[in-house]
């Protein structure tokens, strides 16, 4: 059966959202993994540094990068936690429509919100899982006992949600 | 440097005097660059750019593609205080920016 677009425009500015109720589950699951990720000491991991990069590559800016990581590590910081919350909210709003199927609405806030979960969702686990530009590992076969395997899947998903939820996006924004 | 010590010694008025023209140029503007990575999406890019800068699909989309084919690309400018602004900002979205001196 095919399934019907998992994004769709709601009423006004707002976006619907259908989702499978294993994929509410997933999606919890994964705001739990990034907000750990998020709230964790910064570190010289690949992971850490690609959610928090440097401003500055030229050495000789060492004090100012240190100065703008003061005041902005944190706002990065509580930005990320306010999606979180804001996902997990919409979540825990979605209602039931049928069997498993749930819908969830996003207003204008709650898109950019979910656009960054997201997005920082697929740069957690693409990083760790080492996806490149030639590799992005979707042609795999899938492989339930290893656990590479899974972030895989997991990527392909998340890919498939967010781009489902940027087109739309897009269409609402002028050419 | 030797000298007899008798020259007078002429005091600079500004800093500019002090530590010659090279130093001026803290004040030119700088520079916000995005780097090509290998997770973000392209139609994401584009709709980053244009919701961050409100520039227009054609202009955002040609910014991504150079992102894209050329490895980086130029995306705004400004004093430091605003590409500062603009990094924190691309930084919130996931995209990979930096800044440095424009020259």
């Amino acid at each position: 059966m095919a399934r019907t677009r998992v994004v769709r425009r709601g009423e006004g500015p707002t976006l619907v959202i259908t989702l499978h109720e294993p994929e509410v589950t997933l999606l919890r699951e994964l705001a739990r993994d990034v907000r750990e990720v998020v709230v964790a000491p910064a570190d010289s991991g690949p992971v850490s540094k690609r959610l928090f990069p440097s401003a500055y590559l030229d050495p000789t800016e060492e004090t100012a990068e240190a100065a703008w990581q003061d005041h902005s590590h944190g706002e990065l910081v509580s930005s990320r936690l306010a999606a979180l919350d804001a996902l997990t909210a919409t979540l825990d709003a979605a209602q039931r429509k049928k069997r498993d199927l749930f819908e969830l609405t996003l207003d204008a806030d709650g898109q950019a919100q979910w656009l960054g979960v997201l997005n920082d969702a697929r740069l957690i686990i693409g990083t760790a899982a080492g996806i490149t530009e030639d590799d992005d590992h979707t042609n795999r076969a899938f492989d339930p006992r290893d656990e590479r395997s899974r972030q895989f899947v997991m990527y392909a998903w998340l890919t498939e949600l967010q781009a489902d939820l940027v087109d739309v996006l897009l269409g609402g924004l002028p050419d | 440097m030797s000298g007899t010590g008798t020259e007078t010694i002429e005091i600079p008025d500004t800093v500019e005097e002090l530590f010659g023209e090279e130093e001026t140029t803290t004040d030119a503007p700088w520079i916000v660059i995005v780097w090509n990575d290998p997770i973000n999406l392209m139609s994401y890019v584009v709709l980053v750019f244009q919701k961050l800068f409100g520039y227009s699909r054609e202009k955002a989309t040609h910014l991504m593609l150079q992102v894209h084919y050329d490895g980086k690309a130029v995306v705004a400018n400004g004093t430091r205080d605003q590409c500062e602004a603009d990094v924190t900002r691309l930084h919130a979205y996931g995209l990979w920016a930096t800044m440095q001196k424009d020259r």
